[in-house]
């Protein structure tokens, strides 16, 4: 049983030198903060907003619909406040304050870009769709291949030992299906498909050999584990878990580094820049913005992970300026900043399923069904539109009461068949394609807006380019031609054209490399020219696969934090 | 027991003197309906009178609650108040005001005052004349649709007022707050309603 402990330690005065600094303390710092607290490192996590205690500052935990006076919705007042973020749709009552403000954090979208922040203890490990999956070396290899980028300093192999190691310790449930392009992890039991899905999964792989449908891959317990209970199906995540049932670095990674003794944690510490000492060629520590009284202050360490999520860890870097690096810290290649990278997000098919009317499911089982990627694997799978590839989530569910504003009727039968009736199952498919990594998709320092803190923003400039808008024509072409081979009813294609960001998975602007030439990192994601600089979030990736990312982001940050510990006894830091 | 029942013979006595002229008229050409037991915060009078009336038609009282018996035209007034933007509003004033007012050239009335087989009338040929809201992915619509224009958003205001209430929610839909590891094939006579969550 681990030991987890959420009375943190936020007293950053007395001492302003520590072993080790990480920046951020979400789904990559947390892990950062857990590796080298346990292996007896000092460390100081800076996070820029407030403390999340696991279970006792969740205050919609247990709330319902008919807890909030608007049942859940928000004002136009408070929609202005998450102006950028509102976007999505997902934002109300219950959640709101996990948002950023993104009046007091603007930035600039130079092409449409929806970046969406946390700005608390826990980051988007909070809000994360904790779906999990490996990388494979199609993933890793791809860019050497097709030449699309540079090529990873790394394969499957140098990351496969931290993949176990961090699976068995957050625990992931999932189904084995021993596919090259989608490695199994050590699992868990898989969640159930409900009986539509079953019945949709051996349609499609009756009628399309090579592809395949699972349950999806999720960083949710379906049996006990480490001290955490299992998944009781509320499907209210965000709220936080009652039961520690899923992933999150504040019920799990920070409060296991917590429990170590060796971890302080200072809230309302925005990362202003990563110190460089010219005389000793390396970094000496970071220069912080308290967010409340908005004075600097500067801490010293040994070593500093950079995890304040991908563009913000770029922000920082760009920051650091110093005649050594008079173009942002790492930036002797001239790529920070640059091959930004997402997912692309809403594009598939839905449709209506005929039968098992008699049956429905007991739970919110928070997760759907996955198909991995078919296209692109191998010699007989080659496509002549577009490199690279996609994998779809989605799943069957019937409407319920949601349906009742689109029913044929009203009066009294009418509410009898809302109340009664679930309504038909629908079933649907949603694609995720991989992003190139172009040169020009990038972000720049915007020292005319400035923030609440008186700090340069961003400016993005992003966008899909043909390959992205190749793979995404294919991926609602078969997205419908598998529905109506299922036997579906009523089926749409659907491409919902939203920009860059809407996957939430952005990656690059400090990709790692072999050469420092092209590339801001290293393979034990260190900074060219600032060894003991650590970046292990979403800015290291090189290329971005079109699975989703937190998984290798724990895995990365794990490896160069071990790496790190290993040098630092060497004294080669 | 209904609270409304309870208020109907008191609340004309009570607010007279605060009546509008429109409202006035409305009251001396039937005197036997359309009052208010409650103070809106953003419709006026007719207006609470007519979502009312709309609310009640659409989930009348059986022997399960009606819209009324759980406020659904109070919560809609909250949300016309706090959830609206100003343009939102705007239009839903407008749109109200030609509903009632195409009641008022079909039938010489306003939609409350209109008898059960009128109402009926009025909103089978709304039912019949509105778009509907395309289906959606993770919260957002993903078919291009018109827009669906005031009785069907109405209606789909009253059926989440309605069943996202506590009455409702708790102990009329299948209330299952904890349901444990998740079974995705039950026989639905088991679950015998539709889920409240």
């Amino acid at each position: 049983m681990s030991n987890y402990d959420y009375n943190y330690n936020i007293d950053a005065k007395k001492n302003m030198t520590y072993d080790a600094i990480v920046i951020g303390s979400g789904m990559s710092g947390g892990w950062a903060a857990k590796e080298l607290c346990e292996a007896g490192l000092k460390t100081l996590v800076l996070e820029r907003g407030r403390i999340v205690q696991h279970l006792k500052d969740y205050p919609n935990i247990d709330k319902e619909s008919w807890d909030w006076k608007l049942r859940g919705g928000i004002t136009p007042a408070e929609k202005k406040k998450h102006y950028k973020a509102i976007r999505t749709n997902w934002i109300g009552e219950g959640n709101k304050d996990l948002y950023a403000n993104d009046e007091e954090n603007p930035y600039t979208e130079i092409k449409p870009f929806m970046w969406l922040r946390a700005h608390q203890m826990g980051g988007r490990s909070q809000l994360w769709g904790r779906q999990t999956y490996r990388w494979s070396d199609l993933d890793f290899e791809a860019n050497a291949k097709d030449g699309h980028g540079i090529d990873w300093p790394i394969r499957y192999k140098d990351i496969e030992p931290w993949y176990t190691y961090v699976e068995k310790y957050i625990g992931i449930s999932g189904q084995a299906l021993g596919l090259p392009q989608l490695p199994d992890s050590h699992f868990l039991p898989p969640m159930e498909l409900n009986c539509v899905e079953k019945d949709v999964k051996a349609r499609i792989e009756k009628n399309f050999p090579g592809r395949n449908m699972t349950i999806g891959r999720v960083a949710h317990l379906t049996v006990p584990h480490n001290g955490r209970g299992q998944c009781q199906s509320r499907n209210k995540c965000s709220m936080g878990c009652p039961f520690s049932a899923f992933f999150s670095s504040t019920s799990v990674t920070l409060p296991a580094a917590n429990a170590t003794g060796n971890m302080t944690i200072r809230p309302w510490s925005i990362a202003h820049s990563i110190i460089y000492d010219e005389q000793k060629g390396k970094a000496t520590g970071v220069k912080v913005i308290d967010a409340e009284s908005g004075e600097m202050v500067e801490y010293f360490a040994k070593i500093i992970f950079c995890n304040a999520s991908t563009l913000s860890s770029t922000r920082i870097l760009l920051n650091s300026t110093s005649n050594r690096f008079p173009n942002g810290m790492g930036n002797d290649s001239g790529e920070l900043g640059h091959n930004l990278m997402d997912h692309t997000y809403r594009v598939g098919a839905m449709g209506v399923f005929e039968g098992h009317e008699d049956k429905y499911y007991k739970g919110r089982r928070p997760n759907g069904i996955y198909i991995p990627r078919y296209w692109n694997i191998n010699e007989e799978t080659q496509s002549d539109k577009f490199v690279r590839g996609f994998g779809y989530q989605g799943g069957a569910y019937r409407a319920g009461w949601g349906r009742g504003g689109n029913m044929d009727d009203f009066g009294a039968d009418f509410k009898k068949s809302l109340l009664n009736d679930p309504g038909p199952w629908h079933f649907f498919i949603t694609g995720f394609a991989e992003c190139l990594p172009y040169h020009e998709n990038k972000v720049t320092l915007d020292t005319d807006s400035l923030d609440k803190w008186g700090q340069p923003t961003l400016a993005i400039d992003c966008e899909w380019k043909d390959n992205e808008l190749a793979l995404n024509k294919q991926i609602q072409e078969d997205a419908v031609e598998m529905l109506e081979k299922s036997g579906l009813k009523d089926i749409i294609g659907f491409d919902n054209k939203h920009e860059p960001g809407f996957g939430i998975h952005e990656m690059g602007t400090a990709r790692m490399g072999k050469d420092p030439k092209t590339s801001v990192l290293n393979a034990h994601n260190q900074v060219h020219g600032c060894e003991n600089v650590f970046v292990t979030d979403g800015a290291c990736m090189t290329s971005n696969s079109c699975v989703n990312p937190s998984l290798t982001y724990m895995a990365l940050t794990a490896r160069a934090a071990n790496h790190a510990i290993s040098e630092l006894k060497k004294q080669n830091l | 027991m209904n609270r409304r029942d309870a208020l109907k013979n008191t609340a004309l006595l009570g607010g007279t003197a605060a009546l509008s002229t429109s409202l006035l008229g409305l009251l001396q050409s039937c005197q036997a309906q359309a009052r208010l037991d409650w103070e809106p915060q953003f419709l006026s009078t007719a207006q609470a009178q007519l979502v009312g009336a709309l609310v009640d038609t659409i989930l009348p009282t059986t022997d399960t609650p009606g819209a009324l018996d759980v406020n659904v035209d109070v919560f809609i007034d909250l949300v016309f108040h706090k959830m609206y933007d100003e343009a939102g509003q705007k239009q839903v004033t407008t749109e109200m005001t030609t509903f009632d007012e195409d009641c008022q050239s079909k039938f010489g009335k306003v939609f409350a005052d209109l008898d059960g087989e009128q109402k009926t009338t009025v909103l089978r040929e709304a039912e019949a004349n509105s778009p509907k809201s395309g289906r959606g992915v993770w919260g957002m619509s993903v078919e291009k649709t018109e827009p669906v224009g005031f009785y069907r958003s109405l209606k789909s205001l009253a059926v989440w007022a309605y069943c996202s209430s506590e009455e409702i929610g708790k102990n009329v839909l299948n209330y299952d707050p904890i349901p444990g590891p998740y079974q995705g094939c039950v026989p639905l006579s088991d679950v015998g309603k539709v889920y409240s969550l």
